[in-house]
């Protein structure tokens, strides 16, 4: 009889819940009605576009709002089907990648006219460092006036579970340029990541680094003379290993083609059927590196050494060499934070460059009249330091130095120029974190013209650097 | 030897690392784990989180983390992706079962009507703050106590039962903060930026004007002349600031109106005397006097 009594129970408390459900979903469906309705009324009123009309749509909203929600708490486990937006079943506009736009724009003034300064060289190291020089590339703040440095488009996103992708092209008045394309590993573990595509490498502290992330409108005179204002920004392949440690360890090894015009190159160069310097084999440069880091406080150390070897193709018009390149690196940057907004940064790096082969002396019409052996052993290095003095302000100074300069001809020594230094100092304003200007002043003391005599270019420049859109967060 | 230690793989010391976010979600955490969990929390608690500089040896604690705990809509954006990036760690990715975002299990509020940056620099989900309704940390707990259990499920019955304790123990500290604040209702607030609204919308405090002018944006003179107007005549309480902005302009505007400025931690460790979760709280609703 208990048993009964307790079954019969159970069963109309079922029961029970069962109408008590039903009443529910009918009340939701009464919901869902009315929702439409309103949604269509919305509708309706947003058709005519009476700006009476939207006060009143802002209320209907909240109206569904409070609906939609009261809905969702009385029913978390049904499903709630939802025919009204098939219209766009297809569309796959949620998937659009995270993109950004940077401009980067310039006022200049120099103490020397454009055609001067793009004919000066650092002698021994490069032909042509500042303004747009004789091989057609410019240098950022290239011109004295208003210049177009760049606006930077940069495009991310995930792929798949696996990789992502992430692609960054200069847009400049004369064409548009792939600065980095390539796709990463996401889901290898053990710490490692696999990265594809055209990149720049994570050789030294800068080298990765773009434009608007430095501190001053110039890439350092190490960078600039020895690779170019891009660096080492090639096609291959990276692989990067985060060591299981407390302490930050992390080893990266790329396989590069090995392209830069000014220390690598794998192509031949002259004549295709009889070329003054044949090509190597590719890809035909190797970078590896380790970093390292540690936390004093509330002041972060971060340091590296980095390797690259690798042919060497330098057209240098008048000359061609053929041959290998070595390049070293050491980088320390110490930072202390006073608090989120104010920091102190001591950043430096040091890079020494080995060129060893066969430099060919050209005619005018590309004949080879004579070649020596020729080594270079060149090196430099940048040391800066930035105040943040708040959100709004910074204020920094940097020294950049070539102090070594061993160009040595069949086994005589050329004495060029070995002191060759620059020093900048700058100020700039943030009116938020996405447009940023800043006044600089440097003074070149590293130029020669073409009869051997020096020429100091000071220069002024007021950059401001905007961005747009969804730009990812960057690396320390 | 030391050095030998400092190089050996965490891993080998047994417990899952749970990397957080923020020290709050730390100590929810802590509270549910105990000692079966490793909790590594990236940001410092006295640093806008917003602005968390991303040094490297936070790449090495993502990369070591069995698992990631954020807060979300978008508080870590400025700094975290890049750690993860960085980490290769696949248990630190977005879609693995071992990264939890809490702001997906709690109300957000102040969602902006239209995005755009000509509006300052806004939250596009709603104000991220969360935390800072104390019966959200309830809510929270009960997130971090499903989480746990579910990538530890030999441990999920301790889970449930800290959490059952620790629930009872937030659930009597509520009761007693409500009666503290309970004569406190309708107070009106200056702030200096919006980050204590789910704090005013608990105690039904309300804010009428903030110091920076639009979120992210330093505060201008105009602004601030318009804002001391205000105060002449709305008549707030007081200005209730964060700890990491300069309290400058607040103390400029306390001197013209004579309303004082009162210091809000919104995190363990914002001040000295914050140590955990409950004098967060104990601090934050006796500040109010």
């Amino acid at each position: 009889m208990k048993k009964l009594l307790s079954l019969s129970l159970v069963a109309s408390s079922l029961l029970l819940a069962d109408t008590d459900l039903e009443q529910l979903k009918k009340q939701m469906d009464k919901q869902q009605l009315i929702i439409q309705k309103l949604q269509e009324k919305i509708q309706n009123l947003e058709s005519e576009k009476l700006s009476s009309e939207q006060k009143r749509i802002q209320k209907l909203e909240a109206i569904i709002a409070k609906q939609e929600q009261r809905y969702e708490e009385k029913t978390p486990k049904q499903v709630v089907l939802n025919t009204a937006g098939s219209s766009s079943s297809f569309s796959q506009s949620a998937f659009v990648p995270n993109i950004s736009l940077i401009l980067d724009t310039s006022y200049v003034s120099r103490n020397k006219e454009d055609d001067i300064v793009s004919n000066l060289n650092v002698p021994g190291v490069v032909n042509g460092l500042l303004g747009t020089t004789a091989d057609g590339d410019s240098t950022f703040n290239a011109n004295n006036g208003f210049n177009f440095n760049y606006a930077e488009m940069a495009i991310s996103s995930s792929v798949d579970p696996f990789f992502r992708m992430d692609a960054i092209f200069h847009i400049r008045e004369d064409g548009v340029e792939i600065d980095e394309a390539y796709f990463t590993s996401t889901a290898l573990g053990y710490g490692l990541r696999a990265k594809a595509g055209k990149f720049r490498s994570n050789f030294g502290y800068l080298n990765e680094k773009h434009h608007h992330q430095l501190n001053f409108g110039d890439v350092p005179l190490v960078y600039e003379s020895f690779l170019g204002i891009h660096g080492i920004s090639e096609i291959g392949l990276q692989l990067q290993w985060t060591a299981p440690t407390s302490t930050y360890l992390m080893l990266g090894a790329e396989v590069l083609q090995g392209n830069n015009a000014r220390t690598f190159g794998n192509k031949s160069i002259g004549d295709a059927e009889n070329p003054v310097a044949k090509a190597s084999t590719a890809p035909a440069l190797l970078v590896a590196y380790a970093k390292s880091s540690v936390d004093i406080g509330d002041t972060t150390v971060f340091g590296g050494i980095s390797y690259a070897n690798g042919s060497a193709r330098v057209d240098n018009g008048s000359s061609v060499f053929s041959g290998d390149s070595s390049l070293y690196g050491a980088d320390l940057l110490v930072k202390h934070y006073f608090d989120s907004y104010s920091s102190l940064t001591w950043q430096s790096e040091l890079l020494m460059r080995d060129m060893d082969g066969k430099d060919y002396n050209l005619n005018d019409d590309g004949t080879v009249f004579g070649n020596q052996d020729l080594r270079k052993k060149q090196s430099g290095l940048y040391t800066q330091l930035i105040y943040g003095i708040n959100q709004s302000w910074k204020i920094g100074a940097k020294y950049d130095t070539i102090y070594q300069n061993d160009v040595i001809r069949d086994a005589v020594n050329q004495n060029l120029p070995s002191s060759l230094n620059k020093y900048s100092a700058m100020l700039e304003y943030q009116t938020s974190e996405f447009s940023r200007f800043r006044l600089q002043y440097n003074r070149n003391e590293t130029l020669y013209s073409g009869d051997g005599k020096k020429q100091n270019i000071n220069s002024i420049i007021l950059e401001a650097n905007i961005a747009v859109g969804a730009h990812g967060a960057h690396s320390f | 030897m030391r050095l030998l230690l400092l190089l050996l793989p965490l891993s080998l010391f047994a417990n899952l690392n749970i990397a957080v976010s923020y020290p709050y979600i730390g100590a929810i955490v802590k509270s549910i784990g105990a000692d079966k969990i490793n909790t590594i929390v990236l940001a410092k608690g006295n640093w806008d989180p917003h602005f968390i500089i991303p040094r490297p040896s936070l790449i090495s604690k993502v990369r070591n983390a069995d698992g990631l705990v954020i807060n979300g809509a978008q508080l870590e954006i400025g700094w975290l992706p890049a750690l993860i990036k960085r980490a290769g760690n696949p248990k630190t990715n977005i879609n693995a079962k071992t990264f939890l975002n809490l702001s997906n299990y709690v109300n957000l509020i102040n969602k902006p009507q239209s995005v755009d940056r000509s509006g300052g620099d806004l939250h596009p989900n709603g104000n991220p703050h969360f935390h800072l309704d104390p019966n959200n940390i309830l809510i929270l707990s009960n997130v971090i106590k499903e989480y746990l259990s579910s990538i530890d499920m030999d441990n999920a019955e301790l889970y449930k039962k800290n959490y059952q304790t620790f629930a009872k123990m937030w659930k009597n500290k509520i009761k007693f903060w409500n009666e503290k604040m309970i004569d406190k209702k309708g107070f009106k607030v200056i702030q200096f930026h919006n980050n204590l609204a789910y704090f005013l919308k608990a105690y039904s405090l309300k804010n009428i004007g903030t110091i920076e002018p639009l979120p992210g944006i330093p505060p201008s003179s105009r602004h601030t002349m318009d804002l001391i107007k205000l105060i002449k005549t709305e008549k707030p309480f007081c200005i209730l600031h964060d700890v990491y902005h300069s309290t400058k302009t607040a103390k400029y505007i306390s001197s013209k109106t004579g309303i004082p400025v009162i210091l809000m931690p919104h995190d363990i460790k914002a001040l000295d005397s914050i140590d955990d979760l409950t004098s967060l709280f104990d601090y934050l609703t006796d500040a109010i006097k």
